[in-house]
């Protein structure tokens, strides 16, 4: 069979375009993975001006199970506050984090181990504000790797918060000093 | 000697734990764009021109607004260990002040108490960081909003060492109050985040104050350009000056901002926090402190007597030819 010079050309261009196209972004199942479970995996949007010493957020989170996700969602609900702080919306102003030192979390990493762990002090500074399991567009299936990103309603204890890693001695008070 | 060694130890980690460096005074004043747009303003006459000035008092008695903004930033401050100081008592005090300096008289003699020109000049109401706070409620159709502008500056420097501005979300339900307390709740985070990051800079660096030096009229044995020996080396006196800021200052920081035969302006001059007095004990340095010991070595090492002239945590002067 003689395929004709114009059909060859056509078809290199074609190769070339697909090869252009998927090179740039494919991702491995276990990188997909790692990108959920990163601890500095933050999705978290500031829904207003939160009452007395308090923000108010919505935050997202992963997991295999919804119950898993939103466990995911407190965690980073309260780390956002803590290591990164909330950009500006909705009429409140930006939050700063409570750890201005970039390298915080690594310094500090026992502390934050235990503050972080399945029982740890980081649920007392959550206010869940939306009860029951989210649905509709807060609540979204992902196939690989199987799992849910749910979106949670939140209310942080700013102050509390930040009074506690003072307390601890990984914040420093701002009469620190004087 | 084991004893003695463990008291010496004790008192050391004493010193260190419980030595404080010396707390700069915050206090809230509206501004004057704000006194003045809201009619709290006074209007005198000065060489020819009218001024227009804002009257605080006038601002704290007829506006429920800033009370209440002024109130609810103490209420922040104080939970974060710095309690503000308040402008209206502040206002208060030196009416009194003034009142009970004009009655009081010596029990024996019927003598006055000596105040100078300068006592009177200086009984003003000041802090060392001064809360320059504005805003506005404002209409967008039926919905307000606050515009809210908190600056904080630096009496000596006039540097911004903080602030915190924005415009809150439209409401057409919320009172004028709750959008206020809103607009406070809002921004006192990041204010209060600026504010942390100059006071670290102040322990990492040192205090930026300023210093002037200046030459009393009658002073005739000579000025600033002036020779003098100290050292083995034959130098001006304001170079002198010059060498002990370098050797005094943290890391030699300090800018010599303008200088002639009978003045010198030292700027960014970054004092220690904190130093070991002759007793051993470490204390607070600010800028009269610092002041002090080059006064001292004037005297002691060029023979020039000087006199201080405070003007705050942040700034001094001195007056060199005589005491």
């Amino acid at each position: 069979m003689k395929v004709s010079p114009r059909i060859l050309l056509f078809m290199l261009i074609m190769f070339a375009f697909s090869e252009i196209a998927c090179s740039q972004a494919r991702h491995s199942r276990s990188d997909r993975r790692a990108h959920y479970s990163s601890s500095y995996n933050y999705e978290v949007e500031i829904t207003g001006v939160g009452s007395d010493g308090t923000k108010t957020m919505k935050v997202w989170g992963y997991g295999r199970r919804v119950e898993d996700a939103i466990i995911q969602a407190k965690m980073n609900a309260v780390a956002s506050v803590i290591f990164r702080g909330i950009p500006a919306g909705h009429g409140a102003a930006a939050t700063p984090a409570i750890l201005r030192d970039p390298n915080a979390g690594e310094k500090h990493a026992d502390y934050f181990d235990e503050f972080f762990s399945a029982s740890g002090k980081y649920i007392n500074f959550i206010n869940l504000t939306t009860d029951g399991m989210p649905s509709g567009q807060d609540r979204l299936r992902m196939s690989r790797p199987r799992g849910y990103k749910v979106a949670i309603y939140a209310q942080v204890m700013y102050d509390n918060l930040r009074r506690q890693l003072e307390a601890d001695g990984i914040a420093r008070r701002l009469d620190h000093g004087f | 000697m084991k004893k003695v060694f463990i008291i010496l130890l004790i008192s050391l980690i004493c010193f260190s734990v419980f030595s404080q460096a010396r707390r700069p005074t915050i206090m809230v004043v509206p501004s004057d764009q704000y006194c003045i747009s809201n009619g709290y303003s006074m209007e005198f006459e000065s060489m020819g021109r009218t001024q227009t000035l804002p009257d605080y008092t006038a601002a704290m008695q007829n506006d429920p607004d800033l009370r209440m903004v002024i109130t609810k930033m103490g209420e922040i401050m104080a939970n974060r260990g710095f309690p503000l100081k308040d402008l209206e008592m502040e206002l208060r005090n030196m009416q009194r002040e003034a009142a009970e300096i004009a009655m009081l008289a010596s029990s024996s003699s019927g003598s006055q108490v000596a105040e100078t020109p300068i006592d009177v000049l200086k009984r003003t109401a000041g802090a060392d960081i001064i809360l320059d706070l504005s805003f506005d409620i404002r209409r967008q159709g039926p919905h307000r909003y606050i515009t809210f502008n908190l600056r904080g500056l630096d009496a000596y420097t006039s540097k911004q060492v903080a602030g915190a501005a924005g415009s809150g979300a439209p409401s057409s339900s919320a009172t004028p109050e709750l959008l206020l307390e809103e607009a406070v709740l809002s921004h006192m985070d990041g204010f209060n985040a600026g504010l942390m990051r100059h006071f670290e800079d102040m322990f990492e660096n040192g205090r930026e104050v300023n210093v002037m030096v200046r030459v009393w009229d009658n002073w005739y044995d000579g000025d600033l350009e002036t020779y003098f020996d100290f050292d083995g080396e034959e130098k001006e006196l304001l170079e002198h000056i010059e060498d002990w800021f370098f050797d005094n200052t943290v890391q030699g920081r300090f800018s010599l901002a303008d200088a002639s035969h009978t003045l010198m302006r030292l700027e960014q001059v970054r004092i220690p926090m904190m130093r070991v007095d002759n007793r051993g004990r470490e204390r607070a340095v600010d800028t009269r402190g610092f002041v002090s010991d080059l006064r001292r070595h004037l005297r002691q090492n060029l023979g020039i007597d000087s006199q201080i002239y405070m003007r705050g945590l942040g700034e001094a002067w001195l007056i060199v030819g005589e005491r």
